[in-house]
């Protein structure tokens, strides 16, 4: 991934903001993988791959094309979601209830998100693309250190996100059906609840959060093919130390990653930041195998 | 020539070893040095996707650590042959290090379980490269370790052309010992695992130690495709093994079909030769496999060898059938003696919530006896039978069994202690003959191990010859004899009942637990079972009852305990159970005794 952030000689609070601004990242790509996980059981490994997605998009008609960024990121939102529904349909609904335990639609969410950037690659090929953010790029001198205007917008949009995915979930008859679902989906079936359109809504609904923070991610990342799959399996742990299922746990978790990870790259070197998430994570996972804010009903069964 | 097909296509093996001798020859057969190393890659893929369908495929264990051992294994055997070591050192140094990652590895991946564990291995293959790197005095870092020397085998050094054999060999090796072992007794109790923990438990096999041996030994091929890798250039780099090569893993294992080793090495070569062609490829590469892994998840969720097996079923039911070999059952033997040990429920208590299933219940049940628990729905009796069985945990109270205190332990431990049970709704596990779900009740009893089925060894056909001879005997006391052969899932209920009392009595068990056996039998079915029961009374097991069938209960029955609202309601004879009021007012509603008269 390419991470301007991961400069080993940057200054250490320089260092830490980079690191928020990018657990921000794990962190929307996590709450992503929470709505359809909560909601289908289903784990998306290309939710990420929506916010590449939604990152060309930005390349593509703010950086290249002008267009403003209000026009952009709803734009974009419509395409993930009809891009959420169109994966749910076509790979998700076919193969439900298989005797795959849960991997056959593990391999068709793996399958998409290879898919797609494949084509993103076949399509721009390998360079990366820039994303103008509308707040300039001057840097700002913070408590020691230097941080980018695109890094405190990252970590308010995250803040701001995970606030209203929890409202939206506990508030809405739809989350409140979600969160049926995720704790019994035959339970919730009989109680009247389609959890199939539930199933789509929250991939469609996922699929649009992806595409509308696309061009905010990449202005701080750039738009690469291969953004999705570096930030895949950190917010996955991001998720896993929060907790399945919990907003608050994914922020938390993917601001510790974040942290973490820019500390060991300022001070132990690049080549031991991936390390160091992955002992988190084990760890976490053999101490705490709900996470930090998890609990049972948030599990896979 | 329709009985030459037919021989071929029901010995899948001799087309595979035809194969395998046709590969063998390639090179003589005009096979160009392109084409020998397109070969040798894909075999070496091949080798990882069959130790990655052992684990996923068949113990249901989505861990893609089979990469990484790859890996350290290709690491290992060049720095090893790079400081001299001879191939035969460095081969048994990566098959060590292979057990030991995989078994490191799957311990602490098992508890995590699911697609966790799926997630935990991808990522320990992202960070294979950044290991590479901090290790970079040992590995060359990204630029890669060259000038590995050419592969020495007892001191000799090995030619390229016998470089190929070493390598067509090692895949036919190791296809062979997998496909034996899941051919084997193995491959029936993955199967149930898969299928049903639940079943699995009851069988007496332990989950963990299954899954844990299947991860383990599928690191074996793995360590061994990473030991030839090293060899095949010289020369080996951290991004030959990223999260490229584990999705073209992957993708090779989906279209080759998980459940098939020969379908492995068929889609490795598929994949290899169409997919690297033309380095213009390489760029469509990744699409591609997406693709692939998108389209054969939907549509083909068993691959090439799913779609062969259905062509084979097609064109055998075209065919004349095989010839009659003997009787479906054998000679059937006298009944083995089944000594049983006296089961004791002291004080036992369950709840569910705020609900209690069971308080404080004390039951005995002797030897040589039928001790029958009945009672209205809900009063608690498969409630007990579970704990018993380990299915569940009592809160209070103790469960002994002769000596053993079952208390603690876990449903597949308490099988081993000589527990059977059956279940209130059939636990028949798919894509096994009814004989072959007798068979699995012999599994661990006593365990025998993975690597005595791979090697086939006398002890595998002994105790085969064993469990077939059980499995016939009591299919034919069930009255299952006709269809020993066809497959267990077509029986109707009332047989597939039948069937699970075959089972758990193949297990020679001291303590035998029936959940409503008689339940949606046919009156020939009935005497059937009362025979049956008879005979394992008769030789000395304990047999604890639970059923609805109050007559078949009078006329089977020595003791009988009746519960109601999880307390134990009233115990006698059948005589004295048949004529209490409190009986019939529990279970009828009235107050007039079920039987007015003595029964006998």
């Amino acid at each position: 991934m390419v991470d301007r952030g991961a400069d080993p000689k940057a200054g250490s609070m320089t260092s830490l903001y980079s690191g928020l601004a990018i657990g921000a990242v794990y962190a929307l790509v996590a709450m992503g993988y929470n709505v359809v996980f909560l909601a289908s059981g289903v784990f998306n490994f290309a939710q990420a791959q929506y916010v590449t997605l939604g990152g060309f998009v930005g390349a593509v008609a703010a950086g290249a094309h002008g267009a403003p960024m209000w026009v952009v990121v709803p734009a974009g939102a419509v395409l993930g979601g009809l891009a959420g529904a169109l994966q749910e349909r076509l790979t998700i609904r076919p193969i439900r209830g298989g005797d795959g335990g849960g991997h056959n639609e593990l391999i068709t969410t793996i399958g998409v998100a290879v898919l797609i950037e494949g084509l993103v690659l076949v399509f721009f090929g390998p360079d990366p693309l820039s994303v103008p953010f509308p707040g300039g790029a001057q840097p700002i001198t913070l408590l020691g250190g230097t941080v980018l205007p695109v890094e405190i917008a990252l970590v308010v949009v995250a803040v701001l996100v995970a606030a209203a995915l929890a409202l939206f979930l506990r508030r809405t008859s739809w989350g409140l059906a979600a969160l049926a679902c995720a704790e019994d989906r035959d339970a919730a079936r009989l109680r009247g609840i389609d959890v199939r359109t539930v199933a789509v809504g929250a991939f469609a609904l996922a699929g649009a959060l992806g595409f509308a923070v696309g061009p905010l991610v990449a202005s701080k990342t750039l738009a690469v093919f291969s953004l999705g799959t570096a930030v895949a399996l950190k917010s996955f742990v991001a998720l896993a130390l929060g907790g399945f299922g919990s907003q608050a746990g994914a922020l938390f978790g993917g601001f510790a990653i974040g942290l973490v990870e820019a500390a060991t790259v300022r001070w132990l070197g690049t080549e031991f930041g991936l390390l160091a998430v992955f002992v988190l994570l084990l760890g976490v996972l053999l101490v705490r195998p709900n996470g930090m804010f998890g609990n049972a009903a948030g599990r896979p069964a | 020539m329709s009985a030459l097909v037919a021989g071929v296509t029901r010995r899948g093996y001799l087309l595979a070893a035809l194969a395998a001798v046709l590969l063998l020859f390639a090179p003589q057969l005009g096979a160009g040095p392109f084409l020998v190393r397109q070969i040798m890659v894909a075999a070496v893929f091949g080798l990882v996707v069959i130790g990655l369908n052992l684990a996923w495929g068949y113990a249901g264990v989505l861990a893609l650590g089979h990469v990484a051992v790859f890996a350290c294994a290709a690491y290992a055997t060049g720095i090893g042959a790079k400081a001299g070591l001879d191939g035969t050192v460095t081969l048994l140094v990566t098959l060590l290090a292979g057990f030991l990652i995989g078994l490191a590895t799957s311990i602490p991946g098992l508890r995590l379980g699911g697609w966790s564990l799926a997630m935990v291995s991808f990522f320990l293959i992202l960070l294979i490269p950044d290991l590479v790197r901090i290790l970079g005095d040992v590995t060359g870092g990204t630029a890669g370790l060259s000038g590995i020397p050419q592969l020495t085998l007892f001191g000799t050094q090995v030619a390229d052309a016998t470089l190929y054999v070493v390598v067509v060999l090692a895949v036919v090796v190791w296809v062979a010992l997998l496909r034996n072992i899941t051919t084997s007794r193995h491959g029936a109790a993955l199967l149930v695992l898969k299928q049903s923990p639940v079943l699995a438990g009851s069988l007496g096999m332990s989950a963990f130690r299954l899954k844990v041996t299947a991860v383990t030994v599928g690191a074996l091929p793995a360590a061994t495709a990473g030991w030839l890798f090293a060899y095949l250039d010289g020369f080996i780099a951290p991004e030959s093994f990223g999260f490229g090569l584990a999705v073209t893993l992957l993708a090779i294992s989906i279209v080759g079909g998980s459940q098939s080793f020969y379908g492995a090495v068929v889609a490795a070569f598929l994949v290899q030769v169409t997919m690297l062609r033309s380095s213009a490829f390489d760029q469509f590469a990744l699409a591609v496999n997406g693709l692939v892994l998108v389209l054969f998840g939907i549509l083909f969720a068993d691959g090439i060898a799913g779609g062969v097996a259905r062509l084979t079923a097609a064109l055998l039911r075209r065919l004349p059938p095989a010839p009659h070999t003997g009787a479906a059952v054998g000679e059937v033997g006298e009944v083995p003696e089944l000594p049983g040990l006296p089961l004791t429920v002291a004080g036992v208590g369950k709840t569910f919530g705020g609900n209690i299933a069971l308080r404080g219940v004390d039951v005995r049940a002797e030897p040589g006896r039928v001790t029958a628990l009945i009672g209205a729905n809900g009063s608690g009796k498969t409630t007990l039978l579970n704990c018993v069985s380990g299915l569940y945990v009592p809160e209070q109270g103790r469960i002994t069994l002769g000596a053993t205190d079952l208390t603690p332990l876990g449903a597949a431990r308490i099988a081993r202690a000589g527990v059977a049970r059956t279940f209130q709704t059939p636990s028949i596990p798919r894509r096994l003959t009814v004989r072959e779900v007798v068979e699995t009740a012999r599994f661990a009893r006593p365990y025998l191990p993975m690597w005595a089925a791979a090697l086939r060894l006398p002890a595998l056909r002994r105790r085969g010859r064993e469990d077939r001879a059980e499995a016939d005997l009591w299919l034919h006391h069930v009255g299952l004899s006709d269809v020993a052969d066809e497959r267990a899932e077509s029986l109707p209920l009332g047989r597939r009942r039948l069937l699970e009392v075959a089972r758990a009595a193949a297990a020679r068990p001291s303590l035998l637990l029936l959940d409503e056996p008689a339940s949606g039998l046919h009156e020939d079915e009935v005497h059937d079972l009362e025979r049956v029961l008879g005979l394992l009374r008769a030789a000395g097991t304990t047999v604890v009852l639970v059923e609805h069938n109050f007559p078949m209960v009078l006329r089977v029955a020595d003791r009988i305990h009746v519960l109601e609202l999880g307390g134990l309601l009233a115990s006698g004879t059948p005589h004295e159970v048949s004529t209490s009021e409190r009986v019939a007012e529990s279970y009828l509603g009235t107050s007039t005794p079920i039987l007015a008269e003595d029964p006998a």
